[in-house]
């Protein structure tokens, strides 16, 4: 009984950073933005929070400096893809090298080769009164850290923005039709932009929590994928942000089921690299698995107004 | 329309030699931050690079597998297809090169054993090459996740066995048994390491230039790439296309795991060469998908890696290799900015002749 709530508990952990990514995703997606570059700024979001926390003492100084270089990263993306109109996947490709060189580099820089690895403060597991003494609920949703319990009010909000505001029909538009949007007086490229940054902010947060909130270090190989399941679950999720919400908490459920299985070591009935691997078969099930997908009309395609 | 093609030929080189110089620049203002003048360092390691016999064939080694993963990648791209697991392809490639090898070195002559490696590690990349195209083809599943998922599934399965059967006779460390003499890639320039698997590269690269350009099937898979609709209205099968494209795009990511595993490494060691896959990407797009181009761009990739290395060893200097990846990276992120440029410098041109015609 224990174990399974604690595979629970874990679980809604380790979705929290995947939702992050792929709510903000669905948000650029919509819009017609492929965000490629997500495996990066995941990774740079894990570097700037591990950073801001070690040199400053405070986790939240940590999250602002990741949600900073995330959006330096998808400032870069949006200029190359949107203003210069190149190709997303390629444009990602560039990106997630040049990130994966940057933060080892920078890692060097600040701090050499240090003999033991730095370690921070993990953020602190705040249960909430009352409701943390639920039985079985309150130890899986209301004994986690901080990020977790923001993200319960991203949902709502991202899903009201995006289905309730005009803001919200703008980036859906504009991801179907911008021709249309554009003649209706919506600056496409704004739009696209956006909602670019929008995604590097989140996905800064969500690789600093793989950092600030799990592992208490950085390693190259902190996100090790993560952010292309975020990314993939984007598409299983069909673009939509409760698709997206369900989609973070399988992963996360199959995350923790593979910490917890490598946590057995031989003791396993499979061997430790199939659950490591396990996360990502599930992503090649589901996406052999799933029928009718709702892609959005012009995603990945830039928006050229004619005549300009 | 001679000259036109002459002027867009020239725009080419040039745009892509002012990005590559902008990327080791940039890279080089980085080296400001560890104390170390980038002018001497670079200069020193380009002047090492056209001097030294040894560092100039580590060039062409290092583009070897490139060359491959390159092309890999290149050709699904012809077919607007995208294989972003070339790694994962490449690690099947080099556990069957490992096995292979080590199971039949000493019983069979080198050429035939090389010839049946070669040939192990083209199966099994193309077979999970072809296991994507097939996903693609029977259930429409999106190649872009399939393929990207796949590396991190092969990279586990490699991981598992090199723990467990292909792990080395001492039993210390999650790495093979060196290959015997009889089984590696003969050596083409003494003194060197540079070996045949070069060659064989080289001369791929232009057997693929000639299938996707002179053959039929070659014309469907561009077909299907550039107008996917138009081209089954012209009654060609999109969907053989995609296992076909996949699976010779597989093949070739895995054959470099024969020109690594039997050329260089000689033996199968736990994260090698991470990076193949992504380098492979960068290059393609640099030679805009061009198999012979792709040639000369790997050598580019591979002149950025040994010089990274050199850089890295030079005494008294310590440049960390992930120096390696910021320049491929930002090398990468101006070529791309380059064909922006390029865009713009066709239309000003476009513009200026129809005022001259007009006037």
């Amino acid at each position: 009984m224990n174990v399974a709530v604690g595979i629970l508990a874990r679980a809604l952990t380790m979705s929290t950073p995947l939702l992050y990514g792929s709510l903000s995703e669905v948000v650029a997606e919509r819009s017609g933005m492929m965000v490629t570059a997500i495996e990066g700024i995941f990774l740079i979001g894990a570097w700037g929070g591990f950073v801001g926390t070690y040199l400053w003492g405070s986790a939240l100084y940590g999250i602002l400096l990741a949600m900073g270089l995330g959006m330096v990263i998808a400032a870069i993306y949006a200029f190359v893809t949107v203003t210069m109109r190149q190709h997303q996947v390629v444009t990602g490709t560039a990106l997630n090298i040049l990130v994966a060189g940057l933060c080892t580099y920078f890692q060097r820089v600040l701090f050499g080769i240090p003999t033991s690895p730095l370690k921070i403060d993990r953020l602190p597991q705040l249960p909430v009164p009352l409701l943390s003494e639920i039985p079985v609920l309150g130890e899986v949703f209301f004994n986690q850290n901080i990020l977790t319990y923001i993200m319960y009010a991203i949902i709502p909000i991202i899903y009201f923005v995006l289905y309730r505001t005009s803001a919200g029909l703008a980036i859906r538009s504009t991801g179907e039709n911008p021709v249309a949007s554009d003649v209706a007086g919506i600056n496409v490229n704004f739009v696209r932009y956006a909602t670019v940054l929008f995604s590097g902010l989140m996905g800064g947060v969500a690789g600093a929590f793989y950092s600030i909130g799990f592992l208490g270090m950085f390693t190259a190989g902190i996100i090790g994928g993560r952010g292309w399941i975020a990314f993939a679950i984007c598409f299983l999720g069909n673009w939509h942000p409760f698709g997206a919400v369900v989609g973070t908490l399988v992963f996360g459920l199959a995350e923790s089921i593979s910490i917890y299985m490598q946590s057995l070591g031989s003791a396993g009935f499979l061997p430790n690299e199939f659950f490591i691997a396990l996360p990502y078969i599930l992503t090649i099930v589901l996406t052999v698995s799933r029928r009718s997908f709702k892609v959005p009309a012009k995603l990945g395609i830039p928006y050229v107004k004619e005549g300009g | 329309m001679g000259k036109r093609i002459g002027a867009s030929t020239r725009d080419l080189i040039i745009t892509n030699l002012v990005a590559i110089v902008a990327g080791l620049v940039l890279s080089g203002f980085l080296l400001l931050f560890l104390d170390i003048n980038p002018i001497q360092v670079y200069s020193s390691a380009i002047k090492t690079l056209f001097t030294d016999r040894y560092m100039a064939a580590e060039v062409f080694l290092k583009a070897t597998p490139f060359i491959f993963t390159a092309l890999a990648f290149a050709f699904t791209y012809k077919a607007n297809l995208f294989n972003i697991g070339a790694q994962g392809q490449f690690y099947l490639g080099s556990v069957a090169a490992v096995s292979v090898s080590l199971l039949l070195d000493g019983k069979i002559p080198t050429a035939i054993l090389l010839v049946v490696v070669f040939a192990a590690t083209l199966l099994a990349g193309g077979l999970m090459g072809a296991g994507i195209g097939f996903l693609k083809a029977r259930y429409n599943a999106n190649e872009f996740l399939t393929s990207m998922m796949s590396t991190y599934v092969a990279l586990a399965f490699m991981n598992y066995l090199l723990r467990t059967v292909l792990k080395e006779t001492k039993g210390e460390y999650p790495q093979t048994d060196a290959l015997s003499e009889a089984a590696w890639i003969p050596r083409i320039v003494p003194g060197t390491r540079l070996h045949l698997g070069f060659v064989i590269a080289v001369i791929t690269a232009i057997l693929i230039w000639v299938f996707l350009y002179k053959t039929p099937l070659g014309f469907r898979i561009r077909a299907i790439g550039s107008n996917a609709r138009a081209g089954e209205l012209a009654g060609i099968n999109s969907r053989r296309i995609f296992v076909i494209a996949f699976l010779i795009s597989g093949a070739l990511a895995g054959a470099a795991g024969f020109t690594e595993v039997n050329g260089v490494q000689r033996m199968l060691i736990q994260d090698f060469n991470p990076d193949l896959g992504s380098a492979g990407i960068g290059i393609a797009i640099l030679a805009n998908a061009n198999p012979i181009g792709i040639i000369f761009a790997s050598i580019l990739f591979g002149a950025i890696s040994v010089i990274g290395t050199m850089m890295g060893r030079m005494p008294g200097i310590n440049v960390p290799p992930s120096i390696v990846s910021i320049i491929q990276g930002s090398v990468m992120l101006f070529v791309i900015a380059a064909y922006y440029v390029r865009a713009m410098i066709g239309i000003r041109r476009d513009k200026k002749r129809l005022k001259r015609e007009e006037a």
